[in-house]
């Protein structure tokens, strides 16, 4: 695999057939067409050098659309394939496997971006955009005059999963990982499974208790067979890649304390480390500044506590009015809120916040009759099924709404002056419900319906080289089309660890990054693409100069090579399992001997001579 | 300055951030001129010096080179290319290629205003700056790459 021979310099037609090139130009409905004059592009493309048909399709990613390239390739003996048409990022794998359906290798495939970066970019432009396109298609074309046929690369596949959180999503990816006939390794840093949930009463929207809820799910992994659960336990160490992660997990086991090491080796790992409740600074809303300014969380804490009475009690104290507060930690505006710790605002919504305080007021209103209950929100956000119900009933149970702007948040002040037995906490603020009139209202509660902030997986985030959203947030490949992978192969995501997700939510993630596991385990082997660097044997003079730049422990090294004539010489090897096809070494290379496959140097100059060849060059029929 | 000069600019994309963010400013339906090409490359840190000359020589006026900037998923790539774009600026000088040619900048995958100011005020500085010397941009080509490739018997020896 280390060997795989390059052919070089030169038109890389790798069977020195002549080029047979297929161009397929689509007009994405009238999306490229309104614009670009698809006719004329197919007419001058199909007198660049090696095309032997130019074609327009209304839409190129519909069956007939690729069936059409799968057969050209057959009937045509078209030896290489573009498709001018959307971006690469939606449609290049979808054409790549129609050529492979015809019976030719995926990687003699380019793709223009005629859409994207062209008809939409240039609406007023027609005649440009059309210039343009057949532009980007000759440097497609001029691309494929050096590429080579690739093979994925394929290596042996540890066919174990380790999960690492321990929370809902953490068990349900074990149980479903599990279920499929996968051992998994389930690393929980807390002494329970649970995770957050642990800490709520009654889960919306179905109000079943959280400990039944948790221990269903823990019944679907504790005691299973191929599911090997390790509690107070951290994963220290991780390195590799897709199929052969090297995992060193750290545990205390027992009362003492005794630190344990397991190392263990995995195919691929499901990230299912959570959130945090945000963590309001001292002060904020004068919380830690007064004992009755609680979190949603403490404050479930107490209502867990408390016997149902005519008024709840904190403290030994009645507590006649509560006032919460939402969007607390999100939502935040630039300017008005004072940065985290890393400089930036929480500007996103936690989505979960809303619905909790509609049932935490709700069930005060219920178990706590004579408690009055306020609620300021920025606005209510009960997106999901079963949530709204929420809003109504605690409407109708009394609740009393307020609505205050981003940009104008409320102010808690504790009342130094307020007489013996008074509610000690005042609220002033705006309220947009009654056309902007500054309110106060004094109450023995405040309590801050926090967000959620991204979780404890820093030391994961940077051995795996992880990408985090603005929000700090793991961030997946593509929001819908590939919402639990990360650009890291191999490593899913499931759950709140994503960003701000209800158990729901979490759960349907948890079980989709679990099939995903299982299909890169269901393999024997896994295949990498093979965009990694690539030497070339007979150019590589042995320097070693590339070595130097890259930055991957054990990618590239100098090897001793026997020659026909017996004396030993040195050149550079690539391990294609840890290549990740950065570049850095390419272009130090001083004979050019080292390329990335599917990008190789040669392939960019001829991209460049395609978009600079005149009109005449254009034309041109000769390869 | 040739009356009508339209220049090509060439677009070097990030395809973890760049090129999705150039793919964001279509979606979102802003214009630029058609005269900007982008190419989607894992890191610009592959290019050797002589490629960008290489691409001057061959007639394409202005080079953005559209990175990841902090956010690069490679390590060590960024500063590695940050240093290659200096030493070629440098040698830009020397030879007598004028420097607004080439410009080194991040955009992430959301920089919809950030790629519109970068390619409009490359636009802007290459109709100040007029058509490319190729014959020069070819000298320094050479130049570059022969520095290469001698770079390789210093180690030899
Ligand atoms: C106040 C509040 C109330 C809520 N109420 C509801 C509700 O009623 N209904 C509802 O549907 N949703 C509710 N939610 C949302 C719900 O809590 C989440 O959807 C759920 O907890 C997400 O589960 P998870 O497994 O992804 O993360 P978590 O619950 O955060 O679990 C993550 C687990 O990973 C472990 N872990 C973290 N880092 C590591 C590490 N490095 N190594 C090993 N282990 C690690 C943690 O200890 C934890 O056990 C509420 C949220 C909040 C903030
Ligand atoms: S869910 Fe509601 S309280 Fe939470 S951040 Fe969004 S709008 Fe604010
Ligand atoms: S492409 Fe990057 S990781 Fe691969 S061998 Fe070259 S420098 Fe190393």
């Amino acid at each position: 695999m280390n060997d795989k021979t390059a052919s070089g310099s030169g038109p890389a037609n790798s069977s020195a057939e002549p080029l047979r090139i297929g161009v397929y130009i689509c007009r994405c409905g009238g999306n490229i067409s309104d614009v670009v004059d698809v006719e004329r592009v197919a007419e001058v493309c199909r007198h660049l050098p090696g095309v032997v048909t130019s074609n327009v399709h209304t839409f190129m990613c519909s069956d007939p659309g690729q069936k059409n390239i799968s057969e050209d390739i057959r009937n045509e003996k078209l030896n290489r394939v573009v498709v001018a048409s959307c971006s690469p990022f939606l449609h290049e794998l979808t054409f790549r496997g129609a050529v492979q359906r015809g019976g030719l290798n995926p990687y003699l495939y380019e793709h223009a971006n005629i859409r994207e970066q062209c008809s939409w970019s240039h609406k007023h432009d027609p005649q440009g955009a059309t210039a343009k396109a057949i532009r980007l298609i000759a440097a497609a074309v001029g691309k494929l005059r050096y590429a080579e046929p690739l093979d994925q690369i394929r290596l042996p596949n540890q066919r174990q999963a380790l999960v690492v959180g321990g929370g809902v999503a953490g068990m349900k990816a074990a149980a479903d990982l599990a279920g499929r006939g996968i051992p998994v390794l389930l690393v929980e840093q807390s002494e329970r499974l649970g995770g957050q949930v642990n800490r709520w009463n009654r889960v919306f929207p179905t109000e079943q208790p959280a400990a039944e809820l948790l221990g269903a799910l823990r019944k679907q992994v504790e005691g299973h067979p191929r599911i090997e659960i390790l509690l107070r336990s951290r994963v220290t160490k991780i390195s590799g890649f897709i199929g052969n992660f090297q995992v060193t997990v750290e545990g205390q086991i027992g009362p003492a304390g005794r630190r344990t090491e397991v190392a263990v080796t995995v195919g691929a790992l499901v990230m299912a480390t959570g959130f945090l409740p945000y963590a309001p600074r001292d002060g904020e809303y004068a919380y830690h500044q007064h004992p009755a300014v609680l979190t949603t969380p403490e404050f479930l804490e107490l209502l867990r506590h408390a016997p149902d009475a005519a008024t709840l009690q904190f403290q030994g104290r009645p507590v006649r009015s509560i006032a919460f507060i939402h969007c607390v930690g999100s939502r935040q505006v630039e300017g008005v809120q004072e940065p985290q710790a890393d400089g930036k605002i929480n500007n996103y919504c936690s989505r979960v916040c809303c619905t909790t305080v509609l049932q935490q007021a709700l069930t005060v209103r219920q178990r706590f009759p004579e408690t009055e209950v306020y609620d300021l929100h920025q606005d209510i956000r009960t997106y999901g099924r079963g949530h709204e119900d929420y809003y109504i009933q605690a409407s109708q149970a009394g609740v009393i709404f307020f609505r205050y702007h981003g940009d104008e948040i409320p102010t808690v002040a504790l009342r130094t002056d307020a007489p013996a037995g008074a509610p000690p906490l005042r609220l002033t603020f705006k309220d947009y419900l009654t056309w902007g009139e500054e309110l106060t209202l004094e109450v023995d509660m405040v309590v801050l319906a926090v967000g959620m902030t991204a979780g404890t997986c820093q030391s994961l985030v940077e051995q795996l080289k992880l990408p985090c959203g603005e929000d700090r947030f793991l961030q997946e490949i593509h929001p819908k089309l590939r919402p639990v992978e990360i650009s890291v192969n191999g490593v899913l995501l499931a759950g709140a660890v994503q960003g701000p997700m209800n158990i729901r939510e979490t759960l349907a993630a948890a079980g989709a990054a679990a099939v995903k596991a299982a299909a890169i385990l269901a393999k024997e082997q896994v295949e990498l693409n093979p965009y990694v660097a690539q030497v070339d044997a007979d150019l590589c003079e042995g320097t070693g100069q590339c070595v130097e730049q890259c930055e991957y422990d054990g990618a590239l090294r100098l090897v001793q090579v026997v020659n026909g004539d017996g004396k030993a010489r040195q050149r550079a090897e690539v391990n294609p399992g840890l290549c990740v096809g950065c570049g850095a070494c390419v272009a130090v290379c001083p004979a050019r001997a080292i390329n990335l496959n599917g990008w190789r140097l040669d392939q960019y100059e001829a991209m460049v001579d395609g978009l600079v060849a005149e009109a005449p060059a254009l034309v041109a029929a000769t390869a | 300055m040739a009356a009508g000069f339209v220049p090509k600019i060439l677009v070097l994309a990030t395809e973890r951030c760049a090129y999705p963010g150039a793919d964001a400013v279509g979606k979102a339906h802003q214009e630029y001129g058609s005269n900007v090409y982008v190419f989607r490359v894992p890191s610009p840190v592959l290019f050797p010096e002589d490629f960008y000359l290489g691409s001057f020589a061959r007639g394409i006026d202005g080079i953005l080179i559209a990175a990841c900037g902090s956010d690069c998923p490679y390590r060590g790539a960024y500063d590695r290319l940050a240093k290659r774009i200096d030493a070629l600026t440098a040698r830009m000088r020397r030879g007598g290629l004028e420097i607004e040619r080439i410009r080194i900048t991040a955009i992430c995958t959301v920089c919809i205003k950030a790629y519109l100011k970068e390619v409009d005020e490359m636009n802007a500085k290459l109709l100040k700056v007029g058509p490319v010397n190729r014959a020069k941009a070819r000298l320094l080509q050479e130049q570059a790459r022969e520095e290469l490739r001698s770079s390789a018997a210093a180690v030899a020896a």
